[in-house]
């Protein structure tokens, strides 16, 4: 029976589900997208960046010298890794790279290759050639712009020019190990990672590392861990990468506002639009509602009638919108948007990649169902009660 | 015989807004098992308010409505939706049926409430209808259905379920006047044959002339209450409906 009620007026019915499920359709897509731009930002930041969390010693962020260090990492390391983190230490420092007659400044980046795997991902960014390998101590990564101001490409020669901890020129050969993809401006143009072990040597820091990169465990708050983190560091410069990019940190943050804004726009809509189909669908049956009534239908029979018919038409518009998003989110999920123009534009410092592709999770379908389910659930629940309170004598009274 | 309804000094006030209207002022009267009674009286006089009270539809202002002995008023809202779903059936003046049900569908829907089981309720649902003259009709809807064709239905839905009482108000009143005799008809061979009760109201004079008992009301009072003989005349049955 609310089968058939529900194609009684089949044209109101079609608008209703048609809007539910394009609503959906817009909301899953919408969201895919969202949940792809945010994730491919905040993998260019945490992951190939910054990571969660970073250690300094006191006063480095001002005064980057070489002989400010953190003197003893293992002691932090240790607990930190036995509290579920994940954490790996680097020796910075600043000089000058040279190939034929082109010249730029670099900072270099010293990682102990095994460790830093554990914080980072700036291993699979490798465009050409490969990543650092302790057995290969003069091979070096460096980045795209660099590799291309530079004209040098996997294989080639470069003169590296630094200044010791004593204050000595330090110099010497390198060879272009790989060159990485678009990670992020300053890696993009002066970032040049190599072996702990060599930097160690050419700027003469036998020990202690200048920074520490700290990996959270997935389920624990970025403030939480920071707190622990300065637990284990209490003399040490702890800071979120929020603190460090505050204007990426702020509009990621607004993104997922202004998501959550077209949500309730959006659904707030669909909400009117049930509410005011269902109101119609009991009004204009009221004197059928009373009928029934009469015959001896009780309140939570009729209740559940306008409820099912409007489960029916949720189902429907769930199931259409759902099937709509599939090939299109496939579609957007490999085949993206070709920002065309844009590549190889950097928002803020942090590079875009060509295509924005969405960011398919089984979130992208379950909440904007979910939401869609609750709010059509409150919408539905005046008509539905008021067809239940419905009285057969009044009822029968409308023509 | 036994009271299947009793009312007894049953005042109906309604208060719309700052208007009230004493609908009822006082009604006493008693049906009995096998009647075929009809309420009659000028418009307004209360003919629809009696029939709500004694079809548990409504509460009355003051007095005792009894069906089948039980005082509705002592009833709760659950009881009475019972009551009417096993004791009463009814017939209105129109849009009767669920628009969405078959003509079968609508006949067996106060059988399948009460939770008869299909196998049982097709056999009555198919013999019920052909008793009404709808053979044949069984998967039309409502909208494919003349309006004799349609209060057909709504009787056979009506006494279904073997109620103690079939209370229909102006049930002629949407036809023309041969569908209205057919109809009559039909009800004279049901009240006959089957023994149902029941109590209808009307304007219309001829069908008043088929009643064996006719309730006058005016201004919410009864002004009189006749009996009338047995029917001399056969009444006629399976007329095609109108
Ligand atoms: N729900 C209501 N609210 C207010 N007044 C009502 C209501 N129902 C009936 N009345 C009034 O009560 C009086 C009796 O109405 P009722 O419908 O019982 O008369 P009736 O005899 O059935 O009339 P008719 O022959 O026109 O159907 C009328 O004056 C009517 O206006
Ligand atoms: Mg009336």
């Amino acid at each position: 029976m609310a089968w058939r009620n529900v194609w009684r007026n089949r044209r109101r019915s079609v608008v209703t589900i048609s809007a539910m499920a394009f609503g959906l359709w817009v909301m899953i897509l919408y969201a895919a997208l969202m949940d792809g731009y945010v994730q491919g930002m905040e993998r260019g930041i945490l992951d190939l960046e910054v990571g969660d969390l970073q250690i300094f010693p006191e006063k480095f962020r001002e005064n980057p010298t070489l002989w400010t260090t953190i003197e003893d990492p293992d002691a932090l390391l240790e607990p930190l890794v036995s509290q579920g983190f994940s954490a790996s230490g680097r020796v910075l420092a600043f000089g000058l790279v040279a190939a034929g007659e082109a010249s730029a400044g670099v900072s270099f980046r010293g990682v102990d290759v095994e460790r830093d795997a554990t914080i980072t991902k700036v291993q699979d960014e490798v465009a050409r050639g490969e990543w650092l390998d302790p057995a290969d101590p003069k091979g070096v990564v460096i980045g795209r712009r660099l590799a291309k101001m530079l004209a040098v490409d996997v294989g080639d020669e470069l003169v590296v020019l630094t200044q010791g901890i004593d204050g000595a020129m330090a110099y010497d050969l390198y060879n272009v190990r790989g060159v990485l993809r678009g990670i992020a401006d300053a890696t993009d143009r002066g970032g040049v990672f190599l072996n702990e072990s060599a930097l160690r040597e050419l700027v003469s820091v036998p020990e202690g590392v200048h920074q520490i990169i700290v990996r959270r465990p997935a389920d624990l708050a970025l403030d939480l861990a920071a707190g622990e983190v300065r637990g284990v560091a209490p003399d040490l410069d702890v800071q979120t990468w929020k603190q460090l990019m505050p204007t990426v940190a702020s509009l990621l943050e607004s993104t997922q506002g202004i998501m959550l804004a077209m949500f309730v726009v959006m659904y707030v809509a669909i909400g009117m639009l049930i509410l005011n189909a269902m109101l119609m669908a009991v009004f204009e049956r009221i004197r059928e509602l009373g009928v029934m009534k009469a015959l001896g239908v009780g309140p939570f029979e009729v209740l559940r009638l306008i409820l099912l018919e409007c489960g029916i038409q949720v189902g429907i518009a769930v199931a259409a919108g759902l099937s709509l998003s599939l090939p299109a989110l496939a579609y957007l999920s490999t085949s993206g948007i070709d920002l065309g123009a844009l590549a190889g534009t950097s928002v803020l410092g942090i590079a875009m990649e060509p295509i924005w592709r969405a960011a398919v999770s089984t979130g992208v379908f379950t909440k904007p169902v979910t939401v869609l389910v609750v709010i059509v659930g409150i919408a539905v629940l005046y008509p539905a009660c008021k067809a239940a309170a419905v009285q057969p004598v009044e009822a029968m009274r409308h023509h | 015989m036994t009271a299947i309804v009793e009312l007894t000094d049953v005042t109906k006030r309604y208060v719309q807004g700052s208007v009230e209207v004493m609908a009822l002022r006082g009604l006493t009267f008693t049906v009995e098992a096998g009647e075929f009674t009809a309420i009659v009286g000028p418009s307004g006089s209360g003919k629809s308010t009696a029939l709500n009270l004694i079809g548990a539809l409504d509460r009355p202002t003051g007095g005792v409505v009894k069906v089948e002995g039980r005082n509705l008023a002592e009833m709760g809202a659950r009881a009475l939706s019972q009551l009417r779903r096993d004791r009463i059936g009814f017939v209105f003046q129109a849009y009767n049926l669920m628009p969405v049900l078959t003509a079968y569908e609508n006949a067996e829907m106060v059988l399948a409430l009460q939770g008869v089981d299909p196998a049982e309720r097709r056999e009555r649902v198919v013999k019920l209808l052909a008793d009404v003259g709808l053979a044949g009709l069984e998967q039309r809807r409502p909208e494919e259905l003349s309006g004799g064709q349609q209060q057909r239905v709504a009787i056979a839905r009506a006494i279904a379920s073997d109620p103690a009482i079939v209370l229909a108000d102006e049930p002629t009143a949407n036809v023309d006047s041969e569908t209205a005799e057919s109809l009559l008809a039909l009800m004279e061979a049901l009240n006959q044959r089957r023994g149902v009760t029941f109590l209808f109201s009307t304007h219309d004079a001829r069908v008043m002339e088929r009643a064996r008992r006719i309730i006058r009301i005016v201004d919410g009072r009864v002004e009189s209450d006749e009996k009338k003989p047995a029917h001399p005349q056969q009444p006629g049955t399976g007329v095609p409906a109108g």
